[in-house]
Order: structure tokens, then sequence, then C-alpha cells
């Protein structure tokens, strides 16, 4: 072990998802192993942190002022989609179901976290929306205590008229049977059934 | 469902226990601090991977040892005759079952239902609230997911709500959000504790009347800290503690300040019975318990009863004994045989040693 080696590692160990062990493997891998990597993952570094930055209306991420969805004239701009964090919004973009726009909070509501409403990107979605071209506001935060807090603070904010607010449902999983789903899940379902004919 | 055998390896005092547990009815027998307390805190262990004395894992194993093994074959009203290990570790418990590995043990905890009668028993009536809430919550939340799932948000608003406290309480709108969704389960909670006790009460007051001479008539009283019908109700209520509980730095009022009150006769057991009522009480809540298990599970509970007999006169030791008649299965631990040893298999306790 030598000093900078042993800061490298602590540096890494720093990282959501790293442990000591993995710290120690990725240092010794891109100093040892594979050194030709070093310059590549440096840069890559470098250039990310230089460009990436928030897109000032949604707080997506960005190289531009304005983030690919917020971009995209084909993207209905009557509906927002507010998520908590960027993987979110990501995962929603995968599934190709929705076309709209999104807003991102970068968090909920959690004082045992230390977040706190000005904590979150709350106030660029409420200029959004007074703003007047929002028809739909929906709802994609998780559905933990936090994330219903985060919904109902977001609500009582909210214009009372002139646009819709809708929360995502939480039930079955696609392909999935009822039997083996569990109580609160089932409860959830049958909360959020809809008309079928 | 019933224990039909139960192994043992580096459990407390019990270096290697192998027993075959014949027929409906287990005693065993042996002085003080042989280990009989012992076998039946590993028999309990099975419901809910936790020690029935709230020992930690830690105290769980034997004297320098590393590792201790429970093994046991079980019959069950609905997985048939099981097989199970359970090994312990300072850090760790890993459960078997059948197929293997069992990797969500919250789905495991509760399948396996024991009750256990143990004298710490008698602190549910002169013990803090806060111990008969905890009965309630486990007997509830035990039968419906709805509940645990109220109880576990409900527990996790209360504590974010107290922390904006903490801060000061100035953010008022933060304070709201989690008052909406506190008060949401709240409701959820009252409403199924009156319910779920009415039931237990019912069948407390059944339990009691076995074990008691005529004229003693036990209650189980329901008392709400906020008897609260409908979410913005409370969550109103909460708006006028904030005052309050900003200064106490805590959320003052709710179901996390529920009780639950026994009764003798129309007055609180915890000021009028005397030591050998105060006995029957607590073994009718016990009885309650199990029968609460069985009547909303289909599994009826294994009864290890601790040593529970002590302060109670022959005349109801031997009602407490009439009263198991129906049990599947009781496993029993005293320095003394029952009165009528007939019916029992009875297992000697020595040295760690039982036979």
């Amino acid at each position: 072990m030598t000093p900078a080696l042993e800061a490298l590692q602590k540096a890494l160990k720093q990282l959501p998802g790293i442990g000591y062990r993995s710290a120690e493997r990725i240092a010794l891998h891109l100093l040892v192993e594979k050194p030709g990597r070093l310059p590549e993952l440096v840069a890559a570094l470098e250039s990310a942190a230089r460009s990436v930055r928030r897109c000032t209306v949604c707080g997506n991420l960005a190289e531009e002022e304005h983030c690919a969805v917020c971009a995209d004239e084909r993207r209905r701009t009557g509906q927002v989609c507010v998520v908590e964090y960027v993987p979110d919004l990501a995962a929603i973009e995968r599934s190709g179901a929705y076309r709209g726009r999104y807003h991102v909070l970068h968090g909920k509501l959690s004082p045992i976290r230390g977040v706190a409403p000005e904590d979150l990107n709350l106030a660029a979605l409420l200029r959004r929306i007074e703003s007047g071209e929002t028809t739909e506001v929906i709802l994609a935060l998780s559905n933990d205590v936090e994330g219903e807090a985060t919904c109902h603070y977001l609500t009582e904010r909210l214009p009372k008229a002139g646009v819709k607010v809708t929360r995502i449902g939480f039930g079955l999983p696609s392909g999935g049977g009822v039997l083996y789903a569990d109580a609160v899940t089932l409860r959830s379902a049958l909360e959020a059934r809809r008309d079928y004919s | 469902m019933r224990f039909s055998r139960v192994t043992l390896q580096g459990f407390r005092n019990l270096p290697l226990a192998e027993v075959a547990l014949v027929g409906k009815r287990t005693f065993l027998c042996g002085a003080n601090a042989q280990g009989k307390t012992n076998f039946l805190e590993a028999l309990g262990y099975v419901t809910a991977l936790r020690s029935f004395r709230g020992a930690e894992s830690r105290a769980l194993l034997g004297l320098g040892v590393t590792q201790a093994g429970l093994g046991y074959t079980v019959e069950h009203e609905t997985f048939g005759e099981s097989r199970l290990t359970i090994t312990l570790t300072p850090q760790d418990r890993v459960v078997e079952w059948e197929h293997g590995k069992v990797t969500r043990l919250a789905d495991f905890i509760g399948k396996f239902p024991t009750v256990a009668f143990s004298s710490q028993d008698n602190q549910f009536l002169r013990g803090a609230p806060s111990l008969r809430r905890r009965w309630l919550d486990l007997t509830l939340a035990a039968m419906d997911g709805a509940y645990l799932t109220a109880l576990q948000r409900y527990t996790r608003a209360v504590a974010e709500r107290n922390m904006l406290l903490k801060q000061g309480g100035r953010d008022a709108g933060a304070l709201e959000a989690f008052e909406h969704e506190l008060a949401a389960h709240a409701v959820t909670l009252v409403a199924r504790r009156t319910v779920g006790i009415a039931e237990l009460g019912e069948l407390f007051r059944a339990a009691h009347a076995r074990l008691v001479p005529e004229g003693e008539q036990a209650g189980l009283v329901y008392a709400p800290d906020t008897a609260v019908t409908a979410p913005a109700e409370f969550a109103a209520l909460l708006v006028n503690c904030r005052t309050r509980d900003t200064l106490l730095k805590t959320t003052e009022r709710g179901p996390h300040r529920d009780d639950l009150e026994l009764v003798l006769n129309g007055r609180p057991a915890k000021q009028f019975a005397s030591e050998g009522q105060q006995r029957c009480l607590v073994i009718a809540l016990r009885l309650a318990q199990a029968a609460y298990f069985r009547a909303k599970g289909g599994v009826t509970p294994v009864l290890l009863s601790d040593d529970v007999l002590g302060e109670l006169d022959p005349g109801r030791r031997e009602k407490f004994w009439a009263s198991l008649e129906g049990e599947p299965q009781v496993i029993a631990t005293g320095t003394s045989l029952p009165a009528d040893a007939a019916g029992w298999q009875v297992l000697t306790v020595e040295a760690g040693g039982v036979q």
C-alpha cells in the first residue's frame, strides 16, 4: 500500500454501492492490471463534469440549456410527469409509454434525511405550471411515506383550477397473478381499478 | 401444529439435545438453572426468529460457541410434515426449510406459530403501556398484512414529523404534508385495533372464565389516545397540537400512545387484582392470543408454558391444566410434575441434558 493508492481507494469507497473490497479491486485494476484505461476514465470524468448540468426547465440532465426531452418539439407539452430522480425518468422513457414532458425533483421530502422543501426542485415546477402551458400533472413518485407526503405537499401548492393532477397506479405487476400478490398490493390494485367495457 | 422432533446444538447451556416429542403433552422437569426455559426458548424461536425472553442472538449461543444449530420436525396443518433448521451465529441467522434457504425472512415469520407463557408476562399488567401495545401490534399484525403496513407507515410518518419538530417546527407546509399521511394511517390503526380488541376481548373473557372460580369476570378495554374516525379530524387535532409538540419536540397525541386495559369485575386489574388473579389474567391473555391465531390463520399454535403456576392455588392450577384440554400440543416446564401426571411425556432436564 502506498499513500496515493490509499487516497484513491478512500475516494472510491465514498461512491454509492462501493465498499472496501470493491474500492481496493477497482484501484488495483486501474493502476496495475489495466493502466491503459486510466486516461480514458479521467477524460470521461472531466468531460462529464464540464458539460453535464441540469436542464433549466425540468431538472433532467442536459448538456445544453434544455434536456433532450424538453428540446424535442414532438413531445406533448401539456403533460408533466413528476419524478424523484433521473433514473426514474430514464425508466419511464425506456417503457416508451409516455410522450409528455417531465419534472425531476431530485429527491423527496424527508426531514430524517435532512431533505426540506427548499432542497427539492419544486419552485421551478410551480413557476412552470403557473406559466399556463400545463394541463395535467402526473405524480410518479414512490408510494412510501415520504413519496406520499411530497405528493400532498405539491398538490397543496398547485393551482386549484385548470390543471388536472393524477397519481400513477400501484398494483399487480404485468403478467402477475392475483394469487401470488400480497394483501397490500391487492388493495392498491382494487383501489385503482377502472371501467372495463 | 406440533413439534415431533427437536435437535439443538450449542444453544445456550444445551450442548446437544435430541428429543422426540410424543403425544399432546410434554413436561420438562428439573431443578433451577438446568436449561428448561432454554429448551422452550429454542422452540419459540421458530415463530418470529426472536427469543420470547427478549434476548439478542448473541446471548443464545452457548459459552465459547460460535454457531448454534436448531433443527425441528413439525407437523403443520398447511405444510404437512416439515423439516426446518436455523443456524445462529453472532451476526446472522439462516433458516432452511424444505427446499433450501429462506431468503425473505419477513415471509417466514409467523408461519410456525407458538405462544409462550412466561413469568415475565405479569409486566403486561404492571408495566408501561408500550408493552401492551407491543403485544397488541404483534398479535394483530401477524394475522393482518394491512395492519402491519399501516403501522409501519404510521411509525415512519411520526418519526418524520418528530424530526421537523426537533428542527423547530417552522415549516408548516412540510408538517402538514406528513400529518396528512400520518392521519390516514392513524385512523386505520384505531379502526382495526377497535375491531381486533373486541374479538380478542371475547376470546380473553372465555379463556379467563375457564381458569378461575365463578364470580370473576375479566375484560379487555381499548383506551385509545384519540378516538377519531376521520383522517381530516385527526389532522386538525395535530395542527392544534403543533405549538405544544414543538416545545416537547415530539408528537404527543396519536395511536402510538394508545393503551389496553385489563379489567376484573369492572375494575382496573392493575390496582385491584391479587397476585394470583393477575397471573390468571395474563395467562388468559396468552390463551386468547393463541385462540385468535387459530381463528384467523387456521393454524393452532403450540403452547409453551414456562413455570407460570407459581402464584396459583391448587384449584386454579387444576383449572389451568384442564383449560388446555383441547390444545394439540402443550410443552411445559416446572420444578415438580403436575398433580395429574398421567398423559404427560416427562423429560428430565439436568445440567444442559434433556432426556
